[in-house]
This record gives C-alpha cells, sequence and structure tokens, in this order.
C-alpha cells in the first residue's frame, strides 16, 4: 500500500467515522436500528452539492445546511415511529426510499460534480501541503471535535436522558423523560452527522451521487461492531472512540481486500466483501464459545 | 395527597377479551398518609397503581394529585409529582448505566440539567452520603455500572433514587416481591424509614396481608376492580391475618381463592 493509499483510506475513514458515531447513537444508545442513514448520506451530499452549484453558497455555509437537513431527515423516520406506531426498522426504509427520488430533484439529475467549484477543502490549499495530505488531517481534526462534542452531549441532562430512554424506556419515562422526543432529537443528531460525511464525502470526490448511499447502513453498522468487538467499550468515550477506530479499520479491511488479487476480488465486490465482514464480526461477537464449536468433532458436544 | 373519583378502566373494550379491571374506584388519599394495598390476582390493585402512574387509559373518572387534575397527562409529566419503584428489580434502574449516573436520572426527574453537565461535584458527596447509610458499600461503588449489583441492592438503590428531589407521592409495586425474605425485610424496612422521615405519601401494593397490616397507618382491599374493605386506626392495629380473611368471606360471601394471600 503507498503512502497515497493509506492517506486516502484514512481520509474515508475519518468521514465515515461521523456515520459510525450516528450509528453508535442510534443502535447502541437509542436501540434504535435506523436504515434512514441510506437515504441521508446522499441527501447530505446532493444539498451540499446543489447548494454550492446551483445556488453559489459558501461550502461551509452548505456543509452545515447539509447536516440540518439530514437532522429533519431523521427526524421523519423518527416521528413515523413514535407518533404513527410505524416500525422503526420500516420507517427507516420508507424515508430512505423517498428520499433517493429526492436527492434526484435536488440535484436535477442522477448526479451533481463539484468540479472547478470552491469547495471545503479549497481553503486549505496553499499551505504548502497536497491536498491529499491536508485533507486526512483536517478530517481527522474534524473528527476529534466531532466526537469530544457527542461525548459532552452524551454527559449532559440531554444526553444521559437519550441513554435512558434507549436502555430502559419505563424506567426513562418514570423520571420523567419524554422517551418519543428522545429518539426524535437521537436519530435526528444521527442522521445529521451521516449527512455531515455525505457533504463531506461529496467534497472529497468532486461529486454527489444518487447512488452513494447504498451500503451506508452496513459501513456505520460494521464499524461499530467492529470497534466495540476489538476495543474496550465499558464507557461511552472508550465505546465512541472504538467505533471511529472501527470506522478506520473497516476501511483498511476493505481496502487490503480490494488489493488482494490473489484472492480474485474485484471493485464491484466490495458490498460482499463488507456483509461477510460484518457476518464474521457478529458471529465471533455473540458466541464466541460457539465460533470454536464449529469447528471441533460433533462428538464434543 | 391523591385524588381518584370515579374512576373505571376497561382492557380491550367491545371485545371477546374486555375485561373489566376497575369499576368505580373512588380513594383519597390525604398527605403524608402511608397506605397498603392488597387484593387477588387480577382484583385490580395493580391497575390502580398503573392509573396513578399514567400508564392504565382511564375510561371514566378522573385522578388528581397534589391537587392537580392529571388525568390526561402522560407518564413523563406526572414524573414531576410521583415516584415510583417496580416489582422488578431490573425495570427501577438503567443496568448500562453507572450508580452515579442513575441517580443523576433521578435527580433530573425533578430538576433536569438540560445542556448543563448531569453530574457535578457536589451530587456525587451528596448521593456517597444518602448510599452509606444503606450499610451495602455502595458509596464505593459510585462508577460501577448497575447491572453488576443483586437485585437487592438494586431496589435499595431505586427506592432511594425514587426519593431524591421534591417529590411527594411515593408509589410502591410489590416492590419486595422479587426478593429473597431477608432482603425483602432490609428494603421493607428502609422503605418505612424513608417514608416517615421524609412524610410522604406513599401507595404500596403488596401480596401478603401480614405485611400489609404491619407497614404504614391503612389498609385497602380490592376484589373484582373495586374496593371491598378499608381500615385505619385503631380497628386496623388490632386486626390480624386471620380476621382480615374472615372479614372477606363475610362481605364477599365466598372463600378467597388465591393462596397467595395467605403467605407468610
Amino acid at each position: 500500500m503507498s503512502l497515497y493509499e493509506l492517506l486516502g483510506t484514512l481520509e474515508i475513514g475519518f468521514v465515515f467515522g461521523l456515520v459510525a458515531l450516528g450509528a453508535f447513537l442510534t443502535f447502541r444508545v437509542l436501540d434504535f436500528p435506523d436504515l434512514t442513514v441510506e437515504g441521508s448520506f446522499p441527501l447530505g451530499a446532493a444539498v451540499c452539492a446543489a447548494l454550492i452549484v446551483t445556488a453559489g453558497w459558501n461550502p461551509w455555509l452548505a456543509t452545515a445546511a447539509a447536516a440540518v437537513v439530514g437532522f429533519s431527515a431523521g427526524w421523519v423516520t423518527a416521528l413515523l415511529n413514535v407518533r404513527f406506531n410505524i416500525l422503526h426498522i420500516l420507517a427507516g426504509i420508507l424515508v430512505a426510499i423517498s428520499l433517493y427520488s429526492i436527492n434526484l430533484r435536488i440535484m436535477s439529475g442522477p448526479n451533481k460534480p463539484l468540479l472547478g467549484v470552491e469547495t471545503m477543502f479549497s481553503d486549505f490549499e496553499g499551505f504548502g501541503l497536497p491536498g491529499y495530505m491536508i485533507n486526512p488531517i483536517i478530517l481527522g481534526v474534524a473528527i476529534v471535535i466531532v466526537l469530544a462534542l457527542v461525548n459532552v452531549f452524551l454527559n449532559t441532562g440531554y444526553g444521559m436522558a437519550m441513554r435512558a430512554a434507549g436502555a430502559n424506556p419505563a424506567m426513562a419515562e418514570a423520571n420523567g423523560i419524554n422517551v418519543g422526543r428522545m429518539k426524535l432529537y437521537g436519530v435526528g443528531l444521527a442522521n445529521g452527522l451521516t449527512a455531515l460525511a455525505g457533504a463531506l464525502f461529496a467534497q472529497i470526490f468532486g461529486a454527489a451521487d444518487a447512488y452513494m448511499g447504498i451500503g451506508v447502513i452496513i459501513v456505520g453498522l460494521a464499524s461499530v461492531i467492529v470497534g466495540t468487538s476489538l476495543l474496550p467499550s465499558r464507557t461511552i468515550l472508550q465505546a465512541t472512540i472504538a467505533c471511529v477506530f472501527g470506522a478506520i479499520l473497516y476501511r483498511f479491511a476493505v481496502a487490503l481486500a480490494l488489493n488482494a488479487d490473489f484472492l480474485g476480488l474485484r471493485a464491484s465486490d466490495v458490498q460482499m466483501v463488507t456483509a461477510i465482514l460484518v457476518m464474521l464480526a457478529l458471529i465471533a461477537q455473540h458466541s464466541g464459545a460457539n465460533f470454536k464449536r464449529l469447528f471441533k468433532p460433533a462428538i464434543d458436544k | 395527597m391523591i385524588e381518584l373519583r370515579d374512576v373505571h378502566v376497561t382492557f380491550n373494550p367491545k371485545t371477546p377479551l374486555e375485561t373489566r379491571a376497575l369499576r368505580g374506584i373512588d380513594l383519597t388519599v390525604p398527605e403524608g398518609q402511608f397506605l397498603t394495598v392488597i387484593g387477588s390476582n387480577g382484583a385490580g390493585k395493580s391497575t390502580a397503581l398503573n392509573v396513578l402512574a399514567g400508564l392504565a387509559p382511564v375510561e371514566r373518572g378522573s385522578v388528581r394529585l397534589q391537587g392537580e387534575d392529571v388525568t390526561s397527562w402522560p407518564v413523563h409529566r406526572r414524573a414531576r409529582l410521583i415516584s415510583r419503584v417496580f416489582q422488578d428489580p431490573k425495570m427501577g434502574t438503567c443496568e448500562d448505566l453507572t450508580i452515579m449516573e442513575n441517580f443523576a436520572l433521578a435527580h433530573g426527574r425533578t430538576e433536569p440539567k438540560g445542556f448543563r453537565l448531569a453530574i457535578d461535584r457536589s451530587m456525587r458527596s451528596r448521593i456517597a452520603e444518602r448510599l452509606e447509610v444503606l450499610g451495602l458499600g455502595l458509596e464505593n461503588r459510585l462508577g460501577d455500572k448497575v447491572g453488576l449489583l443483586s437485585g437487592g441492592q438494586r431496589q435499595a438503590v431505586s427506592l432511594l433514587m425514587a426519593t431524591t428531589g421534591e417529590t411527594r407521592v411515593l408509589l410502591l409495586d410489590e416492590h419486595t416481591a422479587a426478593l429473597d425474605p431477608k432482603t425483602a425485610e432490609f428494603v421493607l424496612e428502609l422503605t418505612r424509614t424513608i417514608v416517615e422521615r421524609l412524610k410522604l405519601t406513599a401507595v404500596m401494593v403488596t401480596h401478603s396481608m401480614a405485611q400489609a397490616l404491619s407497614t404504614g397507618e391503612r389498609t385497602i382491599m380490592f376484589h373484582r376492580g373495586k374496593i371491598i374493605f378499608d381500615s385505619s386506626g385503631a380497628e386496623r392495629a388490632s386486626m390480624g391475618v386471620e380476621d382480615l380473611l374472615h372479614l372477606f368471606k363475610k362481605t364477599q360471601g365466598e372463600e378467597l381463592s388465591d393462596d397467595s394471600l395467605l403467605l407468610d
């Protein structure tokens, strides 16, 4: 792996660290399996690209707007679940599907190139370092800041309430916590982070694409599962660090798998590689003992 | 102060499974009174408690707490006025959170912290002080997850959490039923002490007639969705489990079938 590839992988790893933090909020903190992210990731990219290219917005503002729009997508999913009692997974799928059409509208087409326009990363040119070196640094700093903010939030009154709402809803209600509202904020926040990741991703790669959301849910989930099963995750700080670490590790695993010509893998195999990685992590996590038993002779059972 | 006026609760109305859980309950619990509630399975005692907590849908009638009509209030809004200890020790605390964080949640019930940090230094020492009284050594384990505690320890913590802050009404839903006899007695004694010291209005549902008569200052009995017996003062003081059974037979003209009520 060359330095260029290494930094590129790190760069994407940091971006998907945001997705991983979102997945941590929904899957682990709120116990709300949220599939909206499949739509909110490209939504963030689309909103950001359309605002920069079509509306001529400042890229920083456009990125912030993308996060806000992502928040509202998550809000809608949680609302379908909380107010209208639609199963959480189904609510997420419904919103993600409709976002596909909405994204096509926003971009007035299947994609929106960002070539030749100012992006957030243009502001950091001229520090004497090429983009492929400076971008990972900026994104690394960004992810540390977001990580810190998420940690502070989860230790505030609202954050504690959100954790209780996910861990023990009946107890949370009895302690005056509006569990439904916590879901609205939490799923919104997770999708805000995911849309932010989408906006950054589009600016790095110079285009927003309607199909770029495929598999995002698995990436987020894989990062959380791989990270928290490899690193200690007893406290919130440890768990959030583990998630970001998981996202980076996951990108490296994918990069290595795709570079492994001897395995006969192609770029188009990436989704399958992803799914298999997650399956293995889940099996290993839930049944360390069973995993070994698979390889034992039947007579031992 | 608790006031129930002609409360009716029907589960699965207009279906073959229709169950009339409460059929016109009138009950006033004055400020500072410790009421115990008994009744066989399905008599309506837990439903009555759920009506107070906001978990059971009231078909007709009204619920007032501390002078406020709370009939249409959701559970989390009532939490400002009432606190609750559940039967299942796992229900009253959050096992993924530390002891400290659980207390911070209980604190948020009456004094929400919003975007300020949920735990501050003064809270830590105050909680350690309160835990020390239990004599369980929990004051040194503030950073431990509650999931690591035993059922009895968790129930004791639940009780302390429920009596954090300004709440005046305490609901106890068979909170010693899942514990072994020795731990149950410990938690019950703790309950008596706390309720007396804080002069709380308390409602304790129990399966044990002996416990109902020996705790608090007034006892009521539910049967088929109605209050069939209400005793306090000298009459109650001179009463034993036998008298209670006799009275039940007389008023209802039938043998009490639920064996669980006869235990201890």
